[in-house]
């Protein structure tokens, strides 16, 4: 009885949670330019149009590519040094190298935004592609920093004092021993930031100064004249890459782990 | 002690020579780094932080933005109001109030369905779980302005629920019964048909949708290493279900619980989008007064960074209260 | 000759003392067992030995060249870890060939040596496979392997069998020490088993608390403990606990007679250590002969204990199955404790007798 009960909670838990982005999805797929639901004279046409024809929408669409693949590198060469260090040597300093590195993803967006707006303005930055990249990096450096420690803790330290005891240097351990075996975790980190950077719209919206625009800003800047099927293409082609993104890093990698489940249950 | 063994030893000590300078090569790269880091993480992680305080003792100057001041005006327009005291308007603070009230509503009712979620959840299989947290993930990755398309559309008073109500019968059902009174006092009917759009009822349910699938990815850890065999011990002594959730899985994640509902409430402050759509302008929060101060209608940096620090102040606040708490529940009573 | 030496090795870790004042010779070519409880600081020392962790205080020396500062990867020595630390996003062959291939080693001649070393451990045509694919006996041996890929100078072994169940671990014992005595390699085995370290040592270095208690062959530490730790260590013991008395020890009412007069003062308290197989039952000599009631029979197959209440104390008499009458539960029976069998020590305080394996 109780087990039913559980049964249809779950179920009822998981069509509440997918049912808005089901019907944001099939909007995509209304034949006019207002967003019906269920959707009328259905057509793939709008899909055309973000992806090739709309120039609005393309140029976002690769500002969002560009800005979340850069910002995403970016992080994880930003967060890999500081997340080493942290391990290494567990010093109280590189603790408190790892905590700033963090303070962004945990303050308001709409504050970091807010402040960002104002850096870059002082810098001259405001408004290039570049500062939207490092402001993403920035805003979601604590991501790859937690997968990489992680990562970087799962590593028995036999291993490295294996690799000692047959002539490894510091340098070859890292390059033999703590690269390969951090690798899915290094890329889950690349993942997680990447998908978020692309779903961002609020720091961006700060940062860009209305001289570029991301699909999800784009989006954002259109709110007050309501929505078009084209955004609703937009929410499944982000969707559809987010779950891609998902799946790998727990086809690859260990995603109850890195979610931090217990290790030695299965 | 050998020739062959001298020799040995002589190569070792010439090894030795040779990796000296490399050594401080490798010493200097290192260092190189270390400042490299230190200088990326303050100018970009903290800087545009005190930046924020800086500007908030900023003067807005008419017509032209703002200049550096050390004033507090800003914040006496935040709480009192800038004619303070010939006249006074509590506008700014309703707005803090707001923002509170809709964050620890949302943070509440998430959590409160994410628990019992959470615990099924890791109750099955690893694979499923790996389903679940893919779905999970996709979900809150996803921007909230489609999230919040969705419930626009679910919501909207000439297409979704409303309209369902109508063409089924539900109103006129509700109308008879007299329900449909009581709605219009909570405020989700007007003279003609059940309404949504705006309503205090909207803007929660869709802030607690945005932040539910981090409340069960910030519960699942502590659930998921939760012995089986500590329920399954209270199942022998003669708890029943209930009885065990209450007093075995409960307090085993009380710590986390309170963890979480913080995390939520300090995120739901900032939340934008879901507010300007389903709020009562009369209901708006601090968040969507920053974004106007700052880049909409009143440019105002100055009061904007204001509002952004008193934000930041109240999240602050709760986080260091949420410590406090957690370590009075960790202390054994 | 004398491969490696230690001298005055300490190592402390705030205040404690993990490795105390430790002086050892490793002669060349020979098995040479760290032997003790957990916690004795034989770990300790082999990761010094190894170069992974450097003394606080002393030297170690290495066929005359002091070694004592050289970091474990220009020692080089090779090692086989307790959880066995096989990189798993390696080959087997990769793995063996491990440090070879960082030494810059030819491929060719990487898989070559690699190949001729599964042999030697008997996992021919298993080069090819994942660590995750193998069981711990066979991890074991590629451990083995590729710590001997580099052709050390001196071999070193953590608990190599602590990951292996019972049945393996014997035969692998037997395996490894055939392997050592045929390649004659200087090598250094702790562990915490007794048993193994008969099985496989030319010399057993027993230690604890830091300390070395006593380094010999193995049938000199088993005849001759020096203390009484290394009695109740090394095999079983009976203890008792007596005052010396004109050349005898009193323990209780009965005055115990030793080979030649024991060397301590009249009223001097010690401690004496039987083994339970040196008791014998209802013997003829009338030497050390006391009365006991069986108060509890362990048949172990190839031999028996007898549980003794006796007016010396409570005593194990090891028995073999064939020997004498069947003794049952309640039976009383006259055993007498050889004088040759006795060891005597000095009274070592109760505490640092049960303290010796706590961590």
């Amino acid at each position: 009885m109780l087990r039913v009960l559980g049964t249809i909670f779950m179920s009822l838990a998981a069509v509440v949670v997918a049912l808005p982005i089901v019907i944001v999805c099939s909007a995509a797929l209304n034949g006019g330019r207002t967003m019906f639901f269920p959707p009328q004279d259905s057509t793939l046409a709008r899909f055309g149009e973000f992806f090739i024809s709309e120039p609005v929408w393309t140029r976002a669409l690769t500002n969002s590519v560009i800005v979340a693949i850069g910002a995403a590198t970016l992080s994880v060469l930003l967060a890999w040094p500081i997340a080493y260090r942290l391990w290494k040597t567990g010093s109280r300093a590189s603790a408190l190298l790892a905590t700033l590195g963090s303070i962004p993803f945990a303050v308001p967006p709409i504050v970091f935004g807010v402040g960002l707006g104002f850096f870059w303005s002082f810098m001259g930055g405001l408004g290039t592609i570049t500062a939207g990249i490092i402001s993403h990096a920035v805003l979601f450096l604590a991501l790859p920093l937690v997968t990489i420690s992680i990562g970087l803790q799962a590593i028995d330290r036999a291993y490295l004092d294996a690799a000692a005891t047959m002539g490894a240097t510091e340098t070859v351990t890292f390059r033999t021993i703590v690269l390969p075996q951090t690798l899915p975790y290094t890329i889950s980190g690349f993942f997680f930031a990447l998908v978020l950077s692309f779903n961002e719209f609020i720091v961006m919206f700060f940062v860009s100064a209305s001289a570029f625009a991301t699909v999800t800003l784009q989006i954002f800047n259109s709110l007050r004249n309501g929505y078009t099927p084209t955004m609703a293409v937009a929410a499944v082609a982000f969707i559809a890459v987010s779950i891609a993104v998902f799946s790998a890093v727990a086809r690859w990698g260990d995603l109850p782990r890195l979610m931090g489940a217990d290790q030695s249950r299965s | 002690m050998s020739v062959a063994d001298d020799l040995a030893y002589g190569a070792e000590k010439a090894a030795v020579a040779i990796a000296a300078p490399k050594a401080a090569v490798v010493g200097r790269v290192s260092l190189a780094v270390h400042v490299v880091l230190w200088a990326a993480v303050l100018a970009f992680c903290l800087v545009p932080l005190l930046l924020v305080l800086i500007i908030s003792f900023g003067h807005k100057v008419e017509g032209a933005g703002w200049e550096w001041a050390l004033t507090l005006e800003n914040y006496k327009r935040f709480f009192v109001g800038a004619n303070w005291p010939a006249e006074s308007t509590s506008l700014y603070l309703g707005q803090l109030y707001w923002s509170m009230r809709y964050a620890v509503s949302a943070a509440l009712l998430a959590i409160v369905t994410a628990l019992p979620f959470t615990y099924l959840m890791t109750r099955q299989s690893r694979r499923a779980q790996a389903v679940w947290l893919v779905f999970l993930l996709a979900t809150v990755s996803l921007s909230e302005v489609f999230s919040v398309m969705g419930w626009d559309i679910i919501l909207s008073n000439n297409s979704g629920l409303p309209m369902l109500f109508a063409a089924s019968g539900l109103t006129d059902w509700l109308k008879e019964t007299g329900w449909f009174d009581v709605l219009r006092d909570w405020g989700l009917a007007n003279p003609r048909n059940v309404k949504f759009k705006p309503s205090e009822v909207a803007t929660v349910l869709t802030l607690s949708y945005l932040v539910w699938p981090y409340a069960v990815i910030l519960l699942y850890p502590a659930l998921s290493r939760l012995d089986p065999s500590l329920a399954e011990a209270a199942r022998t002594m003669g708890a029943g279900p209930w009885t065990v959730a209450r007093t075995v899985i409960l307090p085993s994640v009380r710590l986390p619980l309170i963890g979480t509902t913080l995390l939520l409430f300090v995120f739901l402050l900032g939340a934008y989008v879901a507010i300007t759509v389903f709020a009562d302008p009369s209901q708006h929060t601090t968040a969507v007064s920053v974004y106007e101060h700052v880049r909409g209608s009143t440019l105002n940096a100055p009061f904007g960074a204001a509002q952004s620090v008193i934000l930041l102040v109240t999240a602050t606040a709760f986080l260091l209260l949420g410590q406090w708490l957690t370590r009075k529940a960790a202390r054994p009573s | 000759m004398c491969a490696l030496a230690l001298k005055d090795i300490r190592k402390t870790y705030g205040d404690a003392r993990a490795v105390d004042d430790v002086s050892i010779n490793f002669p060349q070519g020979e098995l040479t067992a760290l032997l003790g409880p957990s916690g004795c600081g034989k770990t300790t020392l082999l990761r010094m030995i190894a170069g992974l962790e450097v003394p606080t205080a002393g030297t170690i020396n290495l066929g005359g060249r002091d070694i004592t500062r050289l970091p474990a990867h220009r020692r080089k020595f090779g090692m086989v870890f307790q959880s066995f630390a096989l990189f798993p996003h390696l080959t087997v062959r990769e793995n063996v060939g491990y440090a070879l291939t960082i030494a810059g080693t030819p491929k060719a001649e990487v898989v070559a040596r690699a190949n001729k070393l599964l042999d030697l451990v008997q996992l021919k045509g298993f080069g090819d496979r994942q660590i995750g694919q193998l069981s711990g006996g066979q991890r074991q041996r590629v451990a083995i392997a590729r710590a001997l890929a580099q052709e050390p100078e001196v071999f070193l072994l953590d608990e190599p069998m602590s990951a292996l169940d019972a049945k393996l671990r014997e035969e692998m014992q037997v395996e490894l020490r055939l392997l050592q005595q045929r390649l004659g390699i200087t090598t250094i085995v702790v562990t915490h088993d007794q048993r193994e370290a008969m099985t496989m040592a030319d010399r057993i270095v027993v230690m604890a608390k830091g300390r070395v208690e006593q380094a010999g062959s193995p049938q000199e530490i088993y005849q001759w403990p020096a203390t009484g730790f290394v009695a109740g260590f090394i095999g079983r013991a009976n203890f008792m606990d007596g005052l010396a008395e004109n050349g005898k020890i009193r323990v209780g009412d009965v005055a115990l007679a030793l080979p030649k007069p024991a060397n301590f003062v009249n009223g001097a308290s010690v401690q004496l250590a039987c083994r339970p197989e040196a008791i014998r039952l209802d013997a003829a000599e009338s030497v050390n002969r006391v009365q006991g009631t069986i108060t509890f029979v362990r048949d172990l197959g190839p031999v028996r204990d007898l549980h003794l209440d006796t007016p010396i104390g409570k005593l194990v008499a090891e028995q073999g199955a064939d020997q004498g009458r069947n003794h049952r539960l309640g039976d009383t029976v006259y055993l007498t404790l050889p004088p040759e069998a006795l060891r005597i020590y000095p009274r070592v305080p109760a505490e640092l007798q049960t303290g010796m394996d706590a961590k």
